[in-house]
């Protein structure tokens, strides 16, 4: 129990420490690399959809930032 | 299928600082300008179950499923309308129930298949509207799903809102569906349940930070609750000194916690972002599972993107499962569903896309998984012997209007 609490939240922490940095305020016009479209949280959501459909059909964890729909009698 | 379009369309209007900040802290698409429209074919093949994992000697084909997803994206004003359809075909075997190899004489577990082969269609309608209200963005979704045997109904409201002057959004949500399933009865299920429904309820709160002109990062928090028939109908499960085969039997609730980190770096220098992606999981079941994914989207000569990811999961029991049980439990609990049992699993993707002129973009992906017992990040000392491997290619096609 110790060790997946542990788990849950220093793999959070280390990801945001591995971007190495403290938040910079960041002007408008310095904002067009984050503007990309490979810089979304889900670049494409047609495939994040389907990928996010397979994966709850075939394992017991399923939840995000994103709501659930409803369920499927998937096998 | 879940619902995630609002956050997930990079705005694609003109360099206006609503548009720039839209995008960078992945604020829902309202500023885009242009209607969207993608299809994408799936063909889902699940490896054959070898022999030595089949109660039969045999090998036993498994699941094969074609997908189609048509997804349309349009501004309307300062709203937006999403549409998603989704219409797949099933066929194949599915995992039944798990025995000894030979009871009293050699106790490994293995495999018994649905005695007939399933046929089934999918349609699935998502429907999204996104609107600015009060200084916040909006989104409301509703969806409907219907198999032969099983309807989904869903609805939820989620929202973004970025205070003024601060480098960071917050973004929640809420919705609930209500599912019924009516079996069908077959070689396999001949006492199977006439009908039962159950009540689900989804929550879910998140921050996203600009951490630098290269950096951003989202973490969230998410609830799940689930109230009503949660068992396979037809699945069963073998007890060796009671009935021998009995139904499965899961509790009436679910309660599921995540906590989860999404974190995005551009690259100018190779003209690449890396993704980085973490969720831990835990539910009143007992079922604890870890997910890490990497992505990397390199661009190429403007025109093609490269998305070469790995994937790795990992996740313990549900404290009443069993791959079969000497006697019936207490509780009347009971499941050897491979999905319940405690195993890892890596998946290894690639995608390819490329725009056309005149707005037009075509693409092509390929996944290939495997669920296994020493993926798993505890020993598993006794693996189900129905756990998955697959093999997904896709097509893609896209028009801006």
């Amino acid at each position: 129990m110790k060790r997946t609490i542990l788990g849950a939240v220093t793999v959070p922490l280390a990801l945001a420490c591995s971007a190495c940095v403290t938040i910079e305020p960041v002007q408008p016009w310095q904002r067009g690399d984050l503007a990309r479209a490979e810089m979304a949280f889900e670049p494409d959501p047609v495939q994040a959809a389907y990928r996010r459909h397979v994966e709850f059909s075939k394992e017991a964890a399923s939840g995000g930032a994103t709501l659930s729909g409803g369920g499927c009698g998937c096998n | 299928m879940k619902n995630d379009e609002r956050r997930t369309r990079p705005a694609a209007a003109g360099p206006s600082l609503s548009a720039l900040t839209a995008a960078a802290l992945a604020l829902p698409g309202l500023a885009q300008a242009q209607v969207e429209t993608d299809l994408l074919y799936s063909r889902y093949e699940e490896a054959d179950l070898p022999g030595s994992r089949e109660a039969n000697g045999q090998d036993s084909e498994r699941y094969e499923i074609d997908t189609y997803l048509f997804r349309l994206a349009a501004p309307l004003g300062d709203q937006a309308f999403v549409a998603n359809v989704t219409y797949e075909t099933l066929s194949g075997a599915s995992p039944w129930y798990v025995q000894p190899r030979q009871p009293g004489v050699d106790d490994t577990p293995v495999q018994v298949m649905s005695g007939a082969s399933i046929r089934e269609q999918r349609t699935d309608v998502q429907l999204s509207w996104a609107l600015p209200l009060a200084g916040i963005d909006w989104g409301v979704t509703l969806g409907y799903s219907t198999e032969d045997d099983y309807r989904a109904t869903s609805g939820g409201i989620e929202f973004e809102y970025t205070p003024q002057g601060v480098a960071h959004t917050i973004s929640g949500g809420i919705g609930y569906s209500y599912d019924k399933i009516e079996p069908e009865r077959g070689a396999s299920s001949p006492d199977v349940i006439a009908e039962a429904d159950k009540d689900s309820l989804s929550a879910f709160a998140g921050v996203s930070w600009v951490l630098n002109a290269k950096t951003v990062l989202q973490t969230a928090i998410s609830y799940g609750l689930h109230d009503g028939f949660l068992s396979d109908p037809y699945k069963r499960a073998y007890v060796a000194d009671g009935p021998t085969l009995v139904a499965d039997s899961r509790p009436g609730e679910r309660e599921q916690f995540t906590v989860s980190a999404r974190l995005r770096r551009y690259l100018s220098g190779i003209g690449a972002a890396l993704h980085a992606d973490y969720r831990f999981y835990r539910d009143d079941w007992d079922i604890e599972a870890h997910t890490l994914e990497l992505a990397w989207h390199q661009m190429l000569a403007e025109s093609w993107r490269l998305t070469p990811s790995l994937r790795w999961y990992s996740q313990s029991q549900a404290s009443f499962y069993a791959p079969y049980y000497q006697s019936l439990r207490s509780d009347g609990l009971a499941s050897s569903d491979y999905r319940l049992s405690p195993y890892g699993a890596v998946a290894v993707r690639v995608d390819l896309r490329k725009a056309l002129p005149d707005d037009w973009e075509i693409g092509g992906g390929a996944e290939w998984y495997e669920a296994d017992g020493s993926y798993a990040i505890d020993t598993v000392e006794v693996e189900n012997p129905g756990l998955v491997e697959f093999l997904i290619l896709n097509l893609r096609l896209g028009k801006r209007f």
